[in-house]
């Protein structure tokens, strides 16, 4: 008899229904007569979100106390599972928002597929408890965004986003992949518990393995400086991937960076502390500078992703539990406004046929009522206004890093807010206080009909950001039993 | 036989890393910039099968064949891109890739 190790299926339940959803839309490419083979895709796609995000909280509850499954190379606690009801929420979302986009449709059960694929990857990636399944997941989720990225190869922008995002993310992995070897070599361990244990504080390449693995989930986490091919790759993608890649690869590599630095280098926390915040600056600067020059508003909003991933580092940096619960609940609401918004540039996107600018939206709030006002609600939510939950996360946000002692980075933040309201006001000016006449648009048949499938998702959007809010002491809970999973 | 030390192949390692990170930011052709990558990465696999070795642990080499079938699916995907791009006419060069800018 060989001895195994104790395989725990349940709680690799959200990545395999995802993963089945993805094989079996699959076959919908070949098997599905062309008629059917969108809605099958698209709702075999939905359904393995949908199981997942059921398979994730039954998880989330059973999860009390975190332990290490299957051979100790995933983790099965709350952290992971509340993280994968992000993914798993935002899966749901994109599949909606992706239903009506134009695109041939002889490769369209491949693209639910890939979006199915992706988010399985994103759910093992959250689960990670070593730095080989870090380095799989990473990539397994990587892989799929490229193709998803180039899925339309009509599309040239589409083409040249791919590429770009495939060169530069797979320097980023590489970059991450040569760290996790010294970190490998030098702690003789690639758990991270293992790695803690190891108690070498002041071994150079050690620090200088942590330092690349910081850098390769930066790239992921869009964080300046690595954030380079953000602004391309979002503009260049078809806008639905965008939306799902806004929300969901930012959620799981920032969760990631922080259960990493958080379970596998607590020795060094002076260090990388200093580090994070040092990134979170560069990426507020850089990000809400760039937006504000923006005409796109496919690129404005990457920007604001940039100084979004600052945010959301300087949780990182506090370093101490009510960061760690800052940065989980700040995440849900921030994956849906990205999606919202995200969605709405879609709608109007398909309306007129050319990329979306400041100019263009001009009267859209009028035509269309409901995206307008989410539209607003998302930009407002970005900014940090009362009544959605970008509010109550900046303001956690900010407490955490003010009790860890760091008042100016506190400061940077809220100069940050206040500067990034020139950009998010821009758009809901342009939308409610200019005029459809400005335009000269040439109406060709009239407007598209509703997009039902989308103005739900938007909907769905909208209430997670509003109802964050409202409902924030269930969703700290939720946030505060996920953070403790991690040893702070 | 004793080979030499564990340092040198993290040298090795390092030089091959180095080698590919300085071929993806300098050179212009996309089907260099694959090929740097891949050598990125294969410096990273021989400086884990290097320490593996060194540690008496196994745990290295499982990542570092992980590492290769990975390199391979990045690769093939990479490969398809610049085959797509050559049948829409797009001249091969990343520094004219600038349609998407601002």
């Amino acid at each position: 008899m060989i001895q195994r190790p104790h395989i725990d299926w349940f709680a690799l339940a959200p990545v395999n229904a995802l993963l089945a959803a993805a094989a079996i839309a699959l076959l919908a490419a070949v098997l599905v007569p062309r008629r059917a083979r969108r809605t099958t895709a698209a709702t075999v796609c939905a359904l393995g979100y949908a199981v997942a995000f059921g398979f994730a909280i039954a998880l989330y509850v059973r999860s009390a106390h975190g332990h290490g499954v299957v051979a100790d190379a995933i983790r099965r606690d709350r952290f992971a599972e509340l993280a994968q009801m992000i993914v798993a929420g935002a899966g749901v979302l994109a599949t909606g928002i992706s239903f009506r986009e134009r695109m041939r449709d002889n490769h369209v059960a491949e693209y639910y597929a890939l979006l199915a694929a992706a988010g399985s990857g994103m759910a093992f990636f959250v689960a990670a408890n070593n730095l080989m399944t870090l380095f799989l997941g990473l990539e397994w989720l990587s892989i799929s965004l490229y193709i998803l990225c180039a899925i339309d190869r009509d599309l040239i922008n589409g083409l040249e986003a791919g590429l770009k995002y495939l060169i530069i993310g797979g320097f980023g992995s590489a970059v991450l992949l040569f760290g996790s070897a010294l970190v490998y070599g030098e702690t003789g361990h690639l758990d991270f518990a293992g790695i803690a244990s190891a108690n070498r504080p002041h071994d150079a390449l050690l620090l200088f393995g942590l330092a690349m693995i910081i850098s390769g989930l930066g790239f992921k986490a869009s964080a300046a400086p690595f954030h380079m091919w953000t602004p391309d790759v979002y503009e260049g993608a078809p806008t639905p991937v965008t939306a799902f890649m806004a929300a969901a690869t930012k959620t799981v590599a920032l969760l990631v960076l922080l259960r990493v630095l958080r379970t596998a280098f607590p020795q060094e926390a002076h260090l990388w502390t200093v580090a994070i915040a040092v990134i979170a600056v560069a990426s507020l600067t850089i990000g809400n500078l760039a937006a504000l020059v923006q005409r796109n508003v496919k690129r404005m909003l990457a920007y604001s992703s940039i100084s979004h991933a600052g945010f959301m580092l300087i949780a990182v940096a506090a370093n101490n539990a009510l960061g760690g619960r800052a940065l989980l609940y700040y995440l849900i609401p921030y994956a849906a406004m990205s999606l919202g918004s995200f969605a709405v540039v879609a709608a109007r996107e398909r309306e007129l046929g050319v990329p979306v600018t400041f100019e263009n939206l001009a009267g859209f709030g009028w035509e269309r009522p409901l995206l307008g006002i989410s539209m607003w609600t998302f930009m407002l939510g970005f900014a940090g206004f009362p009544l959605t939950g970008g509010f109550v996360g900046k303001f956690y946000v900010f407490a955490a890093a003010y009790r860890q002692g760091w008042t100016w980075l506190v400061i940077v933040g809220v100069i940050a807010t206040l500067v990034s309201l020139y950009y998010y006001l821009g758009v809901v000016r342009a939308m409610f206080l200019r005029r459809t006449e400005d335009l000269q648009l040439a109406p060709i048949g009239g407007s598209p009909p509703r997009d039902a499938l989308l103005q739900t998702a938007v909907v769905g959007c909208l209430v997670v950001t509003v109802g964050s809010f409202f409902a924030v002491q269930p969703l700290i809970d939720l946030a505060k039993h996920a953070a403790n999973a991690l040893p702070f | 036989m004793l080979g030499p030390s564990a340092t040198w192949y993290l040298g090795v390692a390092a030089f091959l890393f180095s080698t590919g990170a300085l071929g993806v930011l300098l050179r212009r052709n996309p089907l260099v910039v694959l090929l740097s990558l891949e050598i990125m990465l294969n410096g990273a696999n021989l400086a884990l099968i290097g320490y593996a070795r060194h540690l008496g642990d196994g745990a290295g080499q499982i990542f570092a064949i992980a590492v290769m079938a990975v390199a391979a699916s990045e690769v093939v995907v990479g490969l398809g891109l610049v085959v797509a791009m050559n049948r829409k006419r797009i001249t091969l060069d990343v520094d004219r890739l600038n349609t998407l800018r601002g």
